[in-house]
């Protein structure tokens, strides 16, 4: 690391970026402000705030080659190990969602593909690729990774994808193996997972030129903690009827406990979004302004529709107020135990719901369903993303069975939208709406 | 000994059931030595002949053919008199085919599951992996009973064997010195899917002794990589244009025939220590690196002038490494072309007016 490249990020970060922000608030007073949808309540205020977070995480990556160790890092590994070496980091799945959202994903996939990868890959590995190798994206620009650090619980397509990107870039991908649970998690799998941490803490000092310290390890550990613990927090206030917020504001709203789990800004965010939450319900003040129907959803967002699918279902009165994909980032970290960190540590990575049979997924599903007092389901078939949908149309048929509500299988994918026909999802959803009208 | 001289699937399955146990076991790796040991019969569910039909309400069209096929013949009552039904975790389709079929469908028979590590270059890799062979030892004598005194040796022996005799027949072909098309090859090889070492061993130990030396085809030299050697007519098609197979990178075949025999010592350990060392594969978290430098040697080997990518559809861990390989063999002078398959369908015309170009090319 160099001295003239750290001080270079210190000015952006004390000067650079609080200036750029400000010229960015001065433009935007002159703006005239959008017409507000009758369908939804008060926008949550913490939506600028989470707009700068993430603004400035991905402005500040550019100035980090050099000043900081750089890891790309999937979704579900675990980040409290790379915070101890002061790692800056990127998610390229937190990424592909932008881009998704942005409407880049067939641009990016296309860039991929160009260079032989099949349309029928997942399409955040398919984004990932086409801005590696066009170096397009809506970030600006992205820092070269000086490691990748993947773990399967979330799918083997990461293992594939780091593999593909650890080749071109001639750096080491350290690989978290976690073993799906096909019942109970075993003590052999958390031995295997525990040995697996320990054998990566060298590999780290090597890389970020930084000595292993364990109070400094369980200092950021306890921050990630209360980051996820926090986030689960802002979604039982999803309870409330009305509820505060709709799943489509916490798929944006989710990003700090995903992308910067572990550091102070991540807890201190939720701690303001559980605030503001929790004012509006005390005040009922619902997120659309005639909840009717409460709605769960299956699987990733559909990121180039979540604005259209908001207005859609608010329109209709219709809410989302749950999703196993949001729960995901708060299910499991009561797990976490700094009397045991590295067991303790494998358990909380290891259980999350993509490692988990589908048992244990329906089971959550109804729970979800009878704590949130969900009346329909909307299941994403998301052609990306293999380990959330195999199976999909069986817990959807069973959920419907057992708890007597409707449900919808959509078929979609996550950024890609040429594999998305509204017409069929449309058609789908109208005789959904019907038979939830109905109920 | 010829290909026509091997028993049916169909047919040796009920020739074994009449006293034996059998397990049925989806794709890919797992410890068939303990299977033996407990005399059991592994019936190995790779590409069943079915027409989609149950399988397609369970499941979505972006699934592959090698799952939809396996859980086509589960449901067709395929599966219905296997003592037990064994799932190797291999991809994310067939994990979640596991937990569909163990919670939801019923099966005839129990499941069984066997993690294999995806992280074999880890130094946690061996005893994780000797411990999934505890388990799955104690979950066998649960069903089957214990295995007898002197099976697991007996088991080892038979895998050593099996592992010399696909040594001899890989080095044989890729020196020329065996006089067969791919469709026997393979059609021998596979037999191995189902026949119990007892009655394989012998089979492919008069194959390998009266096999000719000469008369195979004499066009060019190719590698073929990816899955399994099917749909068939794939192999009747290279046969047809003179391709001469000279090695393979399948996972059904080489990357699992191939293993190092196991040792002496410890069964457990020895079986551990085999598996770490089969050839690399996209479904073990081998790098890329290893996968090319892996395919660059077998060419080199057997004088390979190209290699041919047979992909099943939807088949993400080997679509993903596909790129990188093709670039890296074309850097090293070796074209490449890939055909995206699915194993229950016919090659067809367009496929094989491709591979004749290529062969034309190679040329």
């Amino acid at each position: 690391m160099s001295l003239s490249a750290k001080a270079r990020m210190q000015f952006m970060k004390d000067l650079g970026f609080p200036a750029m922000l400000s010229l960015a608030k001065a433009t935007k007073g002159k703006r005239k402000p959008r017409k507000a949808n009758p369908d939804f309540g008060p926008p949550l205020r913490c939506a600028t705030r989470l707009k700068e977070i993430m603004t400035r995480h991905y402005y500040l990556s550019r100035f980090a080659p050099g000043a900081r160790p750089v890891a790309w890092v999937t979704s579900g590994a675990p980040v409290e190990l790379l915070r101890a070496f002061d790692f800056y980091t990127i998610y390229p799945e937190n990424h592909g969602a932008l881009c998704g959202a942005q409407k880049m994903g067939p641009e990016l996939c296309a860039a991929a593909e160009d260079e032989g990868y099949s349309p029928d890959l997942c399409s955040y590995a398919r984004v990932d690729l086409g801005h590696f190798f066009s170096g397009k994206t809506p970030a600006g620009k992205l820092p070269k990774p000086d490691i990748l650090f993947c773990s399967n619980n979330i799918c083997q397509t990461v293992v594939y994808w780091y593999k593909v990107l650890a080749h071109r870039l001639g750096i080491p991908l350290l690989m978290f193996d976690t073993p799906f649970n096909y019942g109970e998690i075993t003590e052999a799998n958390i031995a295997y997972m525990k040995d697996q941490i320990l054998e990566m803490i060298p590999v780290l000092e090597k890389a970020s030129g930084k000595a292993f310290d364990m109070e400094r390890f369980l200092r950021l550990a306890e921050l990630s903690k209360s980051a996820s613990q926090l986030w689960g927090q802002c979604l039982e206030t999803m309870q409330a009827r009305p509820a505060p917020m709709t799943i489509f504001d916490a798929f944006v709203h989710l990003a700090p406990v995903v992308s910067l789990r572990g550091l102070p800004v991540a807890r201190n965010y939720y701690e303001i979004l559980l605030a503001e939450l929790t004012d509006r319900v005390e005040r009922g003040i619902g997120a659309i302004t005639n909840e009717k129907k409460r709605l769960m959803w299956d699987n990733i967002a559909v990121w180039y529709k979540v604005r259209d699918f908001s207005e859609l279902f608010a329109a209709r009165g219709m809410n989302f107020v749950a999703a196993t994909y949001t729960n995901a980032w708060a299910e499991t970290i009561q797990h976490l135990d700094m009397s045991h960190p590295w067991e303790s540590l494998a358990k909380t990575y290891s259980l999350v719901i993509l490692n988990n049979n589908l048992e244990h997924r329906l089971g959550l599903m109804e729970k979800m369903v009878r704590e949130y007092a969900v009346d329909g389901l909307v299941v994403h078939s998301a052609r990306s993303c293999k380990p959330y949908s195999l199976g999909q149309y069986d817990l959807k048929r069973l959920l419907s069975q057992r708890l007597g509500i409707p449900a919808v299988v959509i078929e979609a994918d996550i950024t890609d939208y040429r594999f998305f026909s509204e017409e069929q999802a449309l058609t789908r959803l109208e005789a959904f709406f019907e038979s939830l009208e109905a109920a | 000994m010829s290909p026509a001289q091997l028993p049916s699937r169909g047919d040796y399955f009920k020739q074994w059931r009449g006293g034996g146990k059998v397990c049925a076991v989806f794709p890919a790796q797992y410890p068939k030595e303990l299977l033996w040991a407990h005399g059991v019969l592994p019936m190995e569910v790779w590409d069943p002949p079915l027409a989609p039909a149950r399988a397609q309400g369970h499941l979505q069209p972006y699934i592959c053919s090698v799952v939809r096929q396996g859980l086509e013949l589960l449901l067709a009552g395929g599966m219905d008199e296997v003592g037990a039904i064994l799932f190797p975790h291999t991809c994310d389709s067939l994990q979640n085919l596991a937990s569909l079929v163990a919670d939801y469908l019923e099966p005839p028979a129990p499941s069984l599951f066997f993690y294999n590590p995806k992280a074999p270059f880890a130094a946690a890799a061996k005893g994780f992996y000797v411990s999934q062979l505890q388990a799955l030892e104690e979950d066998l004598t649960l069903i089957f009973g214990p295995a007898p005194e002197g099976a697991m040796e007996q088991a080892l022996e038979w895998s050593r064997r099996l592992s010399e005799l696909y040594a001899q027949a890989y080095a044989r072909r890729a020196a020329g010195e065996l006089g067969v098309g791919a469709e026997e090859f393979y059609r021998l090889l596979r037999a191995g899917e189902y026949l119990h070492p007892r009655d394989y061993i012998p089979l492919l130990e008069a194959w390998l002794n009266e096999a000719p030396a000469q008369g195979g085809p004499k066009g060019q030299g190719i590698i073929i990589s990816g899955v399994l050697p099917s749909p068939p007519d794939l192999m009747e098609t290279l046969d047809g244009l003179d391709f001469r197979v000279v090695h393979d990178d399948l996972i059904s075949m080489s990357r699992r025939l191939l293993y190092p025999p196991p040792g002496q010592g410890d069964p457990l350990e020895a079986l551990a220590e085999s598996f770490l060392a089969m050839p690399p594969c996209s479904t073990r978290g081998s790098s890329l690196s290893e996968r090319l430098e892996w395919l660059k040697g077998l060419a080199q080997s057997g004088g390979a002038q190209g290699v041919v990518f047979s992909v099943v559809k939807f088949c993400e861990p080997e679509l993903f490494d596909l790129p990188e390989l093709r670039r890296g063999l074309k850097e090293a002078g070796l074209p490449s072309l890939v055909l995206e398959v699915d194993v229950n369908q016919e090659v067809g015309g367009q496929a094989a007016t491709r591979l004749e170009a290529f062969g034309e090319m190679l040329s």
